[in-house]
């Protein structure tokens, strides 16, 4: 409520906030934006009364002052401090009232660093069937996929709050998801035997209200096919991909215009390639090429394939068919390529690491580099080997990932980084509860990580840079 | 579900205000309500911006949003009927200035609702997919009041009579325009366009179609193109100043379609003052005008190209087809000349130095030059002039610069052949007979016909320059070897070597006794340096300086050719000879004495010699005695030869076929090169191949091509295939 100014000068505004007194410029608060509650505020044509008073505004705002302290202060200096005892909840809500949540993410979140990261907050989940995969959205949001009859996607935003989550259209599992952008959420779900035609498939979602935007349908000769989706991958540009099996052998990756939703091509397997189950695509910017990876156990072999979409092809694959037995126990689970696409980065059931030279043939240039068994197997060896024992052998494969020139592989309940050129392990990070982790993703400024056990995620974000 | 049930408690006491104060929302809205009212009405300095916010954010958070939006949209639609109820009532021209007004009110008013209501713009309405406030408050706008009936069709007609006045020369509010236009932009570019672009196009278009109607039949080209360009121009300013940035290209291309495109074809043509008037007057601003203007129309440089293209092409005909023109080869070149630079100069000027205008430009000079065939032979006379007097009467800059010129029209020939053979024998007779004015530029001229025409365009022409400069050393050589020579006249024997020059087969004349001897000296000289040569005197092209002392006592120096050097030495031991005596003592041909005897008796001023009767032909029993009565200024005294500068028609024919006998061997040699890489072709590609292999050179004769074919075959360098007559195959 404005009151009669007591002070006479200019420039000044004195707020009232829930009995505490603060005092700031005008300029502090109209530096948050003419779309912000403050900047309004503060702007002309709500004071066209007060216009020629030389005396300092003096405003009554009735919210919490403990939160608008912290709020005042980041206007004044961009950084986000919170006192402990504050609740961040209490915080974020304060920030949507005064329009300045935008401010309080981009300050809270920022400046990913591998080699800095801090465990921020454990997040329980709260579905009956465990986590199956988990993907970071390019705001510092995630989600996270449940297997089994579900189908069901938990949607969380950057604060973490769970949103309306998604279900696949007749709950149809989900084997993998993509955010499109921070609103807009891509999945990829399984057709089962017996139901009707449209099962399983690829559709898009909000991410913000749970709803279905848009159904990505494949067509072979000109007839639309139901389908089974197992992964997905975003170009970025305009181009969505996904691997694709349909009912009658009809395998293969399937492109979309994410903008119109139309199918634009279909690649179908090639001999000696099985792109149609496919546990990993990933689009790689440098060559514009898709790489396609069908991993085991889901198939005997593994195989990792180059699709160029612009002439057809396959520049470049890979497969350890025909491997001499005595390497028959080592079976490649996972596999990512590096962000310099000179190469892929393998890791085997044992939590070795491999690498595939992609400028090379791979017939010619010797099949995979095993590194010896590494530090990181004989420091959680031990571990790992009695969760395993205890929880099975499917349920944590190591996954890997590729980020900021680093590499990421997670290897029991721990995720090693591995940086410069001889991929050396740099850091560890482990949190002790939740058991193994079964899938984690990067985007957004953080890292989640999904434990296998006790259906819940870890968050890790870089803590702002030391003040000197 | 389970979730929701934990969340519960977060939300209940809400719950529970809702149910104790079932008014809330009432009360709520009435306090945004009367608000909103005060905004409307400018009477916003007593709301309490902190409280209204509170208020709409305390709504959205009990779930009131739907309903707030609601109220919100039909609260708006209201103020807007009022608003359009005062612009519905505003008289004539305050109309706009009303409208003007009630949309900087709503846009005052709308941008404090929107902060009001800034909670529900980030919460509510992104996650229920509904118009935020601001966007809300437009379309609310665009529907009630900018489309309503009342007012759709007037605002149209308004701005439309208000352009119609300002094209017709009034002065409108300009401001007001702007605003409006800048609304309706605002409003979203489909409503701008619909509702105003479209319809404004419309009537630009019959506008201007009755504009050009009336102007093309009582204006000049030139006239009527400056108001073409005053209008677009106009129109581009008025776009500025209160139209989209977009719509200046559309209303350009309506305005050069109904001023331009339409009458393009009357315009370009159009009697005494078109294009050809333009031209030929040098009319460099409208020529720019007309290049700039038609240069939006499709087509528009095409046809002005075409028609300039045909009127160089009469002109330039009617030039050079003109008996009158003959007469004079230099004239006649200087006129080509004059019309390269008038066009060259209105192309840079006017036409902004466009490339498909100079191709044009060009192809009509080289179809003009060579409907004459005498062009390269007059061009060679030219360059023959010029070299002579250059240094005479310009610096070698200047001189370089016409010659630049000259290759340019040397260029368009296709007998360059012929030229050759011209300028051959012209530069023979300027470096002979020392006329060349300057060494440097005769080289000049000859760098520039071999970067145009290749090394063996000027071999032969090279070698005369050298065979001068060996000549020279030779001279001195001979005079170094005898030391007795003093009492001999001084000779300066320049050697010619057989084929580079172009000689003709002459008798050799009679020369005096004392030449005679210094001569074969020099011959038995010349012969004793090289082995196996051998040397005939071309008396018909030599001059000699001889002193004479004339009966009235005047001494002279006098510089003649030898000929007429031959015919003085006789004076000195008779005093009068008939024709016949002097043919019979010199042996000098009839055409050649006859014509030294006239320049030696007939010349004004230079009457050597008096001929009995005084008549101007030469009959064989006309005597000729020495003009004792001489007199001249000068010591030394120049006696020209009657020589003809341009070709008698026999000599043309003679050259002609020379020239037609030297191309044989040339289209032989290419016949020849090309079927020894083909080994079998059939005749037509012959014909194009050799057409374009000897191209730079001279359009050779298809039927002399055949010709030489047929005699390759006699020869056996060709056959004919047996069983396809039009292949030929060639023999290795």
């Amino acid at each position: 409520m404005y009151t009669p100014p007591t002070t006479s000068t200019r420039g000044r505004v004195r707020l009232n906030v829930g009995g505490r007194v603060f005092e700031t410029t005008a300029a502090t608060l109209a530096a948050a934006g003419r779309d912000t509650m403050l900047g309004a505020m503060v702007d002309a044509s709500w004071n066209s009364g007060v216009h020629d008073d030389p005396a300092p505004a003096e405003y009554f705002i009735d919210r919490d002052p403990s939160c608008f302290a912290v709020l005042l202060d980041l206007l004044r200096t961009g950084d986000l401090h919170v006192p402990p005892g504050l609740p961040e909840a209490t915080l974020y809500r304060e920030a949507l009232y005064y329009g300045l949540l935008d401010r309080v993410r981009s300050a809270r979140l920022g400046g990913f660093d591998p080699d800095r990261l801090r465990l921020a907050s454990s997040v329980h989940g709260r579905s009956p069937g465990d986590g199956v995969a988990i993907r970071a959205a390019p705001d510092g949001g995630c989600c996270v996929s449940h297997g089994g009859a579900s189908g069901v996607v938990r949607v969380y935003n950057w604060m973490l709050q769970e949103r309306r989550p998604v279900y696949y259209p007749s709950h149809a599992p989900v084997n993998d998801a993509a955010y499109l952008d921070a609103s807009t959420l891509l999945l990829a779900a399984r057709e089962r035997p017996g139901r009707r035609d449209d099962d399983g498939g690829v559709s898009s979602f909000s991410a913000l209200t749970g709803e279905t935007r848009h159904r990505f349908r494949v067509a072979h000769d000109r007839q639309p096919r139901s389908f089974t989706a197992t992964a997905l991958a975003f170009d970025g540009g305009c181009d969505v991909f996904a691997s694709c099996k349909g009912r009658i052998n009809e395998y293969g990756v399937a492109v979309w215009d994410c903008n119109t939703g139309e199918q634009t091509g279909f690649f179908y397997e090639p001999p000696g390639c099985a792109l149609g189950e496919a546990d990993r695509l990933q689009w790689l910017d440098g060559t514009n090429t898709l790489m396609v990876a069908t991993m085991f156990p889901r198939t005997d072999s593994s195989f990792v394939s180059l699709l160029d979409f612009r002439d057809k092809s396959v520049v470049w694959s890979w497969s350890d068919v025909g491997t001499p037995a005595s390497l028959e126990d080592k079976h490649a689970v996972d596999a990512v390529a590096t962000e310099d696409g000179r190469s892929v980065c393998l890791v085997n059931q044992y939590d070795d690491l491999g690498f595939l030279d992609l400028r090379k043939n791979a017939a010619s240039s010797g099949g995979v580099r095993w590194r010896s068994r590494s530090k990181l197997a004989t420091m959680s060896g031990g571990k790992t080997k009695t969760k395993k024992a205890a929880c099975g052998e499917e349920t944590c494969y190591p996954k890997l990932a590729a980020h900021g020139g680093r590499l990421f592989a997670s290897t029991g309940d721990a995720i090693s980084v591995f940086s410069g050129p001889d991929h050396v392990m740099t850091s560890t990070l482990r949190c002790s509860n939740g058991g193994a982790i079964c899938d984690f993703s990067i985007g957004g400024d953080r890292l989640f990580a999904l434990h296998g056990e006790e259906n819940v995620f870890d968050v890790w974000e870089t803590p702002p840079p030391p003040i000197i | 579900m389970n979730g929701q049930k934990k969340r519960g408690p977060r939300i209940e006491p809400f719950r529970h205000r809702v149910e104790t104060d079932p008014k809330f929302f009432d009360k709520s809205w009435k306090k945004l309500h009367d608000a909103i009212r005060e905004i409307y009405n400018h009477n916003a300095s007593g709301l309490s911006f902190e409280e209204l916010y509170r208020t709409a954010y305390n709504m959205v958070l009990h779930k009131f949003g739907p309903k707030l939006y609601e109220k919100l949209t039909e609260n708006m639609k209201e103020h807007l009927e009022e608003m359009r109820t005062c612009v519905e009532a505003a008289q004539g021209g305050l109309f706009l200035e009303e409208l003007e007004r009630k949309w900087n009110d709503h846009n005052k008013a709308l941008t404090m609702i929107r902060d009001i209501l800034m909670y529900m713009d980030r919460t509510y309405i992104p996650t229920n997919k509904k118009t935020p406030v601001f966007d809300l408050g437009l379309e609310l706008w665009r529907d009630t009041i900018v489309r309503s009936p009342m007012i759709h069709g007037r605002l149209l007609d308004t701005l439309l009579e208000l352009i119609h006045r300002e094209r017709t020369g009034e002065v409108i509010n300009r401001c007001l325009m702007r605003t409006t236009t800048k609304m309706l932009m605002t409003l979203g570019s489909s409503v701008y366009q619909d509702d105003f672009e479209r319809p404004f196009l419309e009537v630009s278009a019959s506008f201007y179609s009755g504009e050009s109607q009336q102007f093309i039949d009582c204006y000049s080209c030139g006239d009527y193109l400056k108001l073409a360009e005053r209008r677009l121009s106009e129109e581009s300013e008025r776009v500025s100043q209160y139209m989209d940035v977009k719509t200046n290209e559309k209303i350009t291309a309506v305005v050069v379609k109904e001023m331009l495109s339409n009458h393009m074809q009357r315009l370009i043509l159009m009697e005494n003052s078109g294009l050809v008037n333009m031209l030929v007057e040098d009319r460099y601003e409208d020529l720019t005008r007309m290049y700039t203007l038609f240069n939006y129309v499709p087509d528009g440089l095409t046809t002005i190209r075409s028609v300039m293209m045909s009127h160089i092409k009469d002109t330039g005909k009617s030039l050079v087809t003109d008996p009158e023109r003959l007469k004079d080869p230099v004239d006649f070149v200087q006129r080509l000349l004059n019309e390269k630079d008038k066009f060259d100069n209105i192309i840079n000027v006017s036409f902004n130095s466009d490339k498909s205008f100079l191709n044009a430009l060009n192809s009509s000079f080289e179809h003009f030059i060579n409907l004459n065939n005498r062009s390269p032979e007059f061009i060679s006379l030219f360059v023959d002039d010029k070299l002579r007097k250059g240094v005479k009467e310009a610096n070698e800059d200047v001189l370089e610069t016409v010659l630049d010129k000259v290759m340019m029209l040397f260029r368009y020939l296709q007998e360059k052949d012929l030229f050759e053979k011209y300028y051959k024998q012209h530069l023979a007779k300027r470096l002979i007979s020392g006329k060349a004015a300057s060494d440097d530029s005769e080289r000049s001229m000859l760098v520039k016909l071999k970067t145009e025409c290749g090394y063996q365009f000027t071999s032969k022409l090279e070698g005369m320059f050298n065979d001068l400069k060996t000549s020279q050393d030779t001279t001195q050589g001979f005079y170094a070897s005898a030391s007795d020579l003093a009492d001999y006249p001084t000779i300066s024997v320049q050697i010619l070597t057989t084929g580079s020059w172009p000689t003709q087969p002459c008798n050799t004349c009679n020369l005096p006794p004392e030449i005679l001897a210094v001569s074969e000296r020099f011959r038995s000289y010349y012969l004793g340096t090289h082995n196996g040569r051998r040397l005939t005197w071309q008396t018909n092209m030599g001059n000699a300086d001889i002193k004479t002392t004339f009966g009235n006592g005047s001494k002279h120096e006098l510089n003649v050719s030898t000929y007429q050097m031959c015919i003085l030495m006789l004076f000195n031991s008779s005093d009068v000879l008939t024709y016949r005596e002097i043919e019979q003592a010199t042996a000098i041909p009839a055409v050649d004495l006859k014509r030294c005897l006239q320049s030696l008796a007939l010349m004004k001023g230079k009457q050597v010699l008096r001929k009995e009767p005084m008549s101007r032909d030469i009959a064989d029993d006309d005597s000729f005695s020495v003009n004792d009565k001489f007199t001249s200024k000068l010591f030394k005294v120049k006696i020209g030869t009657v020589s003809a500068q341009k070709e008698t028609d026999p000599e043309k024919l003679e050259t002609r076929q020379r020239v037609e006998e030297d191309r044989k061997p040339q289209i032989e040699a290419a016949i020849v090169r090309i079927m020894k890489s083909r080994r079998v072709l059939d005749h037509n590609s012959i014909m194009t191949e050799v057409t374009k292999q000897l191209q730079p050179r001279f359009l050779p004769n298809p039927v002399v091509i055949k010709k030489r074919i047929e005699s390759l075959i006699e020869r056996e360098f060709l056959e004919r295939d047996k069983t396809d007559r039009k292949m030929y195959r060639y023999l290795a």
